[in-house]
C-alpha cells in the first residue's frame, strides 16, 4: 500500500458521497422532465413529425416510436414502449433487431449526458456524436444480408421469424 | 396545474429511488477503486492494460473505469472515473467507450429475456465500442 489507510476511508467517503451528489443534481431534474415527456406524450407526437427517419435507417415507421423513447428518455421506458406495442401489434423481427443494434450504441442521451458531463465529459461528442455514430450502425446492419434466414428462432422472437420468412421476398 | 405538480412530485420521486438504486452500485465500486489505486495491484493492472488503451490514445488506468463498467453499469464506470486525473477528451473517450459496453452480464441476461440474439449482441457491442473509441478518441481533441 502506497498510502495508509486513513487516506483511503477518508477518500472513499468524501469522494463516493460527492459522486452521489452530482448524480443527484442531475438525476431530479431529469426525471421530473422524463415525467413531463410522458405525462403529455411528447414522444408520441414528435414520432408523427420523424417518421421519415425510420426510412433512412431501414426501419418500418412504427418503429420510430420506441426507438425515440429509448434514446431520449432510456432502455427501461424504452423497453416499456416495445412490450406495450407487442402487445397490440407486433414490430417485424429485423425492426426488432435494428432497435436494438441503435440503442445498444445509444440510450438515454438526456440522461447519460448530463451525468457525464458532470465529471468532464464533453456533451456534444456524447450526444451528437454517439447519436451519430449508431444511425450509421443502424444503417449500415440494416442494409446487410444477414436478414433473410429466420435463424434467430428463440423464445418470444417465434411468431415473428416465421412472419419475417413469409415477406422476405424483396429482402 | 394540479398536473404539473404531480407530475414533479412523481419525478422527484422517482430520482431519489434511482438514486438509492445507484449508491449500491456507486459505494461498494468507489470503494474497491480506492484500494486498487493505492495498492501495488494497480501498476500491475496499468502494465497489462498499457498496450490495449493505447489504440484509444488513453492511460493505462483507463481500463479501471472500463472493467468496472463492464461488470456495473455507467454509474459504476462514473465512480472509477472521477477517481483518476483524466483529461476532458480522456474522459470523454472513456464516456463512449463504456456507453456501449457496459453491465454486459445484466444486459446479457436481459437480451436473452426478451429474445434477442444475445451472444451475438455482445460481439456487436465489442466491435462498436472498439471503433467508437477509435473514431472518438481521434475527433474528441477536436471540440475540446
Amino acid at each position: 500500500m502506497t498510502a495508509s489507510w486513513s487516506v483511503i476511508i477518508n477518500e472513499f467517503l468524501t469522494g463516493s458521497f460527492s459522486t452521489v451528489i452530482s448524480v443527484l443534481k442531475v438525476l431530479i431534474p431529469l426525471m421530473i422532465l422524463i415525467e413531463f415527456l410522458q405525462v403529455f406524450h411528447v414522444m408520441e407526437k414528435l414520432s408523427k413529425k420523424l417518421s421519415a427517419v425510420t426510412k433512412v435507417l431501414g426501419l418500418s415507421p412504427p418503429a420510430i416510436l420506441p426507438l425515440l423513447v429509448a434514446t431520449v428518455m432510456g432502455v427501461t421506458y424504452g423497453a416499456g414502449t416495445l412490450i406495450e406495442m407487442n402487445k397490440k401489434d407486433p414490430l417485424p423481427r429485423k425492426d426488432f433487431i435494428l432497435i436494438a443494434v441503435f440503442f445498444f450504441i445509444c440510450h438515454g442521451i438526456i440522461e447519460t449526458t448530463a451525468i457525464w458531463a458532470t465529471v468532464g465529459a464533453n456533451a456534444f461528442v456524447i450526444s451528437v456524436v454517439r447519436l451519430a455514430i449508431a444511425g450509421i450502425f443502424t444503417m449500415i446492419i440494416a442494409r446487410l444480408p444477414i436478414f433473410g434466414e429466420p435463424k434467430y428462432v428463440e423464445v418470444s422472437g417465434e411468431e415473428k421469424a416465421e412472419e419475417k420468412d413469409s415477406d422476405r421476398g424483396g429482402a | 396545474m394540479n398536473l404539473a405538480i404531480q407530475t414533479i412530485k412523481i419525478g422527484f420521486i422517482k430520482a431519489i429511488k434511482t438514486t438509492l438504486t445507484l449508491m449500491k452500485v456507486v459505494l461498494p465500486v468507489y470503494a474497491v477503486v480506492v484500494i486498487i489505486k493505492y495498492s501495488p495491484v494497480m501498476s500491475f493492472l496499468e502494465r497489462i492494460f498499457e498496450p490495449a488503451m493505447k489504440i484509444f490514445l488513453l492511460p493505462g488506468e483507463a481500463s479501471i473505469p472500463l472493467i468496472s463498467g463492464f461488470f456495473t453499469d455507467e454509474y459504476g464506470a462514473i465512480a472509477a472515473a472521477t477517481q483518476f486525473g483524466f483529461t476532458p477528451v480522456e474522459i470523454t473517450t472513456i464516456a463512449m467507450v463504456n456507453l456501449v459496453f457496459h453491465s454486459i452480464p445484466v444486459e446479457y441476461a436481459l437480451s436473452r429475456k426478451i429474445g434477442l440474439p444475445a451472444g451475438k449482441f455482445v460481439l456487436y457491442r465489442v466491435i462498436a465500442a472498439v471503433i467508437v473509441g477509435l473514431i472518438v478518441s481521434r475527433i474528441g481533441g477536436i471540440f475540446l
